[in-house]
């Protein structure tokens, strides 16, 4: 009797597994085919019937791609911008949840809800007199409107780490305070080690989006030296169609692509595991 | 007495001054983001809804003009038509999440592979949307496109999705599907990991079947995780955008892609029609506001049902 | 197809829909044929010091020939320019933003469209008085150019000059000629267009199933020719009332859907869409497609011959085209006009940068004289340079909406044109129903405009 429910729960294993492998092959499949394509000669994406693995994989268009447009560039950009917003912001959401969590001040329950409640503004409200500000003291087209607001913090990572910290015990801190260890010592040295975890991984998250962000780089950046790779490889997409280059955009896309994949392959398990996180606890 | 009352009042003196400075701190600990809200969000809100009250091209003052951008806005078609595309998108929010459950559910067995599984569908995830869209633009080429030598494979002969009134959207929707899925999927399985294995066991052994089981055990247990998504998926997909303007940079054929957030876009920056624009901008929060609202209060009437 | 278009203007068309409007502002800044020191030779200014802004888009061959142009001004005035150059697609919010953020640049481009807002709003300085104190002699530019520019408070064409045509882009019909050789199909005369019929026909012979098509238009781009070689116009003359309804207009717009509807002698949308009629006339399968100076670079390079010929006409027998421009505007708050002016003049006018941009494929020159005479004798393709120039001089019109406050009501023409292209609506029903819609936007802007 065990056996065979044994047995029909690894056939179910089997069964599940195939259905799964193929359902995987048809997540992965338009990714294998841009990098197919990237491989390819500028004819030879308009084969028929259709080879997926090229019969001389173009490597060059990987050399071109660099001179074809602001590639370099871009990428400085994108990193500049990504890292700068959430290294510096990452540490303001993190002392803004440790107020909020666990220091005494009258009404912060009410701000904090007051900060959360402008979660629900969209951004395209706000764009509008944002780009007027940033263009009245001279922004635009320059970075700065990009990382200067992500420098005040990212209400939904405070919001994040605020849950997080409610698993750590209030009588934690008192024991801290009556040591006589000042506020910055216990954030420093107390509370950022506890949550150490959930800050990787709300900081792997935000980088991930703010390097993949579109609207507000393609709102603010004109000069092709000042964008980001998103709207690089955008505008690359729009330049190249036309010559029918498709091998030289899905290259420059391939190359937009990897960093977030190495950061996804090196982090995978803190990133769903936080991932998961947000669903449970949000 | 009075030694203890004057060490009361010294304690409550020392507690008040300590008090103090731990309210410096903590107002020290959250000025930025309230400051960066306020500069930021709130700012800008406020200048929105006045500026949706004029006519404004960035090139003289904003000029009052009353109600007259909401009154055109109504009887905008392409506004209207807009506002029905995004709506239109959002019924890949059900298919995404209807699949995500199956998958979550397929995955949630003792087998191996699942950690391999699991990264494989988050890859679109983590993939920028700008790529995935310059790929799938691609990828729905009439003749050349993946899409459609797939669908040859099995002798359809598919459409030119892109560019077709009736293919463009759904296009656009399956697109969406295909990137969101994983993230679904992943917050599903998570929920599903914490429903008690022996809850279901329990189940089985009184003679639930599986569909029962699923029906009373485990989709109100996940039924909070379908809050948070659809919660989401609402408010992300009101700001559609990127792939709309990547894919069909003129807003699709007769405009039948465009986007609210694209439309928006286009009256501010391209025909610098800013007070329209914020007009616009200000309904889509309204939109947002009322709908996120209305989630939350239907959650809180009928959400707690059997998952506690 | 109209996708399709758009899409050209996108890609490759940043070009043509950049160039196109951009030429039609020429306002005539410069001395066609004098060295830019002598189109200042009336009153020079001493630049010792100063340093001009200058925004620019364009590629890099324009860059260069600007270069050329600014290399000249500097040394004749003792002047720096800083150029602040923008992708074609940008340059719009990017001056926008700059305007709000009170850093106007000193010089910048304005495209036809926006001369009306750019005046009124005081954005752009009236140079008049700068063009004539500098002596500069604006009759030796394309008069279509400079009047682009002129405002006088409620109308565009006549009154005072607002800027000097970067350029003007006569966009202008060429056929494949080798394909004609090879179908014995006798060339089509450059003097004399065809008529609507002929020009069908012959596309009918030319196109061979799935390999080879008559012609690939856009009708955003071609029905321009169309409707006003058949006596019709988007609007009238004074930008007042939308003419879409009447049955000339119908006629030209059912006969250019026609081509693809009846005589199949353009590739299907799917074909279209796979491969663009613009990689597919690149590649030598289109017999006729247009062709304009900025495209001549990239056209050199095809490995068949073509050449320029008129329009295909309708009932009035005479052909037409459109004519765009780009103009080059000095701001209302530098402190430097007349230097300010005269480096717009240098950048429209100065001879060897036209040159230069002629002998690299992306213009035809400002200068009157030197289109007609080395620009049109010079070797390099086309063959019959004088069709870019009769554009220019003679039968090139500006776009519909290159007069009027804003465009919207003449795109509002092309947001629903699918329908007719595919054969679903006529287009007498077409354009009865736009009608109304276009009006009221036109009604809009004017109002918007004050007039």
């Amino acid at each position: 009797m065990a056996r065979t429910v044994k047995t029909r729960y690894r056939t179910g294993n089997i069964i599940v597994a195939v259905l799964l492998l193929i359902g995987g092959i048809v997540m992965i499949a338009p990714l294998l085919w841009m990098v197919s394509t990237s491989l390819k000669t500028r004819d030879g994406v308009f084969a028929l019937p259709p080879e997926w693995i090229p019969p001389v994989p173009q490597w060059e268009n990987y050399v071109r791609v660099w001179d074809a447009g602001p590639l370099l560039s871009g990428i400085k950009n994108s990193l500049i911008v990504s890292a700068t917003v959430t290294i510096v912001g990452t540490i303001t959401s993190t002392m803004a949840a440790f107020a909020f969590s666990k220091l005494r001040l009258p009404g912060k329950n009410l701000i904090f809800l007051f900060l959360l409640s402008g979660m629900m503004i969209p951004f395209p409200t706000l764009m509008i007199p944002q780009f007027v500000m940033f263009a009245n003291i001279g922004w635009v087209d320059t970075l700065l409107p990009l990382i200067v607001p992500g420098l005040f913090g990212n209400i939904m990572m405070v919001f994040f780490l605020r849950q997080y910290l409610h698993s750590v015990p209030d009588s934690l801190i008192e024991a801290a305070k009556i040591d006589g260890a000042g506020y910055f010592r216990i954030f420093g040295s107390m509370i950022v080690p506890l949550i150490r975890p959930a800050i990787a991984a709300q900081f792997i998250l935000w980088f991930m989006a703010v390097w993949n962000d579109y609207l507000a780089p393609i709102l603010y950046l004109n000069s092709p030296e000042q964008q980001t790779l998103q709207v690089v490889i955008a505008n690359f997409n729009a330049n190249y169609a036309i010559l029918t280059d498709y091998p030289l955009i899905m290259a420059a896309s391939v190359i937009a692509l990897v960093p977030v994949f190495a950061i996804f392959v090196a982090f995978q398990r803190q990133i769903i595991e936080s991932v998961a996180l947000t669903g449970t606890k949000g | 007495m009075s030694a203890s009352a004057d060490a009361m009042s010294t304690t409550r003196k020392r507690k008040s001054t300590l008090y103090r400075r731990e309210h410096l701190v903590a107002i020290a600990f959250i000025t930025l983001p309230v400051v960066g809200f306020l500069v930021f969000a709130i700012g800008p809100f406020l200048y929105s809804i006045y500026a949706s009250f004029t006519n404004w091209n960035m090139l003289a003052d904003p000029q009052w003009v009353g109600l007259n951008n909401y009154i055109q806005a109504f009887n905008d078609p392409y506004f209207l038509k807009s506002l029905g595309n995004t709506f239109f998108y959002m019924i890949g929010i059900p298919i995404g999440l209807i699949l995500a459950l199956t998958l979550a559910l397929a995955m949630n067995r003792r087998m191996p592979g699942q950690t391999f599984f699991r990264s494989i569908y988050y890859v679109p995830v983590v993939s920028s949307l700008a790529a995935v869209s310059i790929l799938w633009q691609w990828a729905y080429n009439g003749d050349f496109g993946l899409v459609n030598q797939v669908l040859d494979l099995v002798g359809i002969k598919g459409p030119n999705w892109l560019q077709d009134t009736a293919t463009v959207k759904p296009a656009l929707i399956l697109m969406a599907v295909w990137k969101g899925l994983g993230f679904s999927m992943l917050l599903y399985l998570a929920a599903l990991q914490s429903v008690p294995r022996s809850l279901m066991e329990a189940a089985e052994l009184d003679g639930a079947s599986a569909w029962q089981r699923f029906w009373h055990i485990t989709f109100p247990m996940v039924q909070p995780v379908t809050f948070f998504l659809v919660v989401t998926g609402i408010i992300g997909g009101s700001q559609i955008f990127t792939e709309i303007n990547i894919m069909t940079p003129t807003g699709g054929p007769e405009f039948s892609s465009a986007s609210i957030v694209w439309y928006i876009w286009q009256k501010a920056f391209a025909n610098l029609q800013m007070g329209y624009a914020a007009a616009m901008a200000v309904l889509l929060g309204i939109i947002v506001f009322t709908i996120t609202a209305l989630q939350f209060w239907w959650n809180a009437r009928h959400g707690h049902e059997g998952t506690e | 197809m109209i996708g399709n278009l758009n899409r050209r203007t996108f890609l490759a068309g940043a070009s043509a829909a950049v160039a196109a409007p951009t030429l039609a502002a020429c306002s005539g800044g410069g001395n066609a044929s004098n060295t830019p020191s002598s189109t200042t030779s009336g009153g020079k200014v001493s630049g010792e010091g100063v340093e001009l802004t200058y925004m620019f888009r364009g590629g890099a061959d324009e860059r260069k020939a600007y270069d050329e142009a600014i290399k000249a001004f500097e040394k004749e005035t003792g002047a720096k320019v800083k150029v602040i150059a923008t992708d074609a697609d940008q340059y719009r919010t990017k001056l926008q933003a700059a305007i709000t953020g009170n850093q106007t640049p000193d010089v910048f481009y304005l495209e036809q469209g926006a001369v009306m807002a750019f005046a009124k709003n005081g954005i752009v300085k009236d140079i008049s008085g700068d063009i004539e104190k500098a002596g500069i002699d604006i009759s030796k530019v394309w008069k279509y150019g400079v009047d682009s520019y002129r405002f006088d408070g409620t109308k565009v064409g006549q009154g005072a000059i607002y800027g000097l045509p970067k350029d003007v882009g006569p966009f202008s019909f060429g056929y494949n000629k080798t394909m004609f050789e090879k179908a014995g199909i006798p060339l089509p005369s450059k003097d004399t267009p065809y008529t609507w019929a002929e020009f069908r026909e012959v596309a009918k012979q030319l196109t061979q199933g799935g390999e080879q098509w008559g012609t690939g238009l856009n009708v955003v781009w071609n029905l321009q020719a169309w409707a006003w070689s058949n006596g019709a116009d988007w609007a009238d003359a004074d930008r007042r009332t939308v003419t879409v309804d009447t049955p000339e207009f119908a006629a030209a717009l059912q006969d250019f859907a026609d081509i693809q509807l009846v005589d199949e002698s353009t590739p299907s949308i799917a074909q279209a869409q796979t491969m663009d009629t613009y990689q597919r006339w690149m590649r030598g399968q289109i017999g006729f497609f247009p062709v304009g100076p900025w495209d001549v670079s990239t056209y050199t390079k095809l490995d068949f011959d073509w050449d320029l010929i008129p329009y295909p006409v309708g009932s009035t027998g005479k052909t037409a085209t459109w004519l765009g421009s780009l103009g080059i505007a000095v701001s209302n708050k530098t402190k430097h006009s007349e230097l300010a002016a005269q480096l717009a003049m240098y950048l429209s006018a100065d001879e060897d940068a036209q040159r230069l941009l002629y002998k690299a494929g992306v213009q035809i020159p400002n200068l009157v004289d030197m289109a007609k005479g080395e620009y049109a004798e010079s070797e390099g393709k086309p063959e019959n340079k004088m069709e870019f120039i009769k554009i220019a001089e003679d039968y090139g019109r500006a776009l519909p909406a290159a007069t009027t406050w804003s465009g919207e009501w003449y795109d509002e023409f092309w947001t629903g044109i699918q329908p007719v292209l595919d054969g679903k609506k006529t287009a007498a029903e077409y354009c009865k129903e736009v009608q109304p819609r276009m009006q009221a936007k036109l009604d809009q802007a004017n109002q918007a405009a004050g007039i």
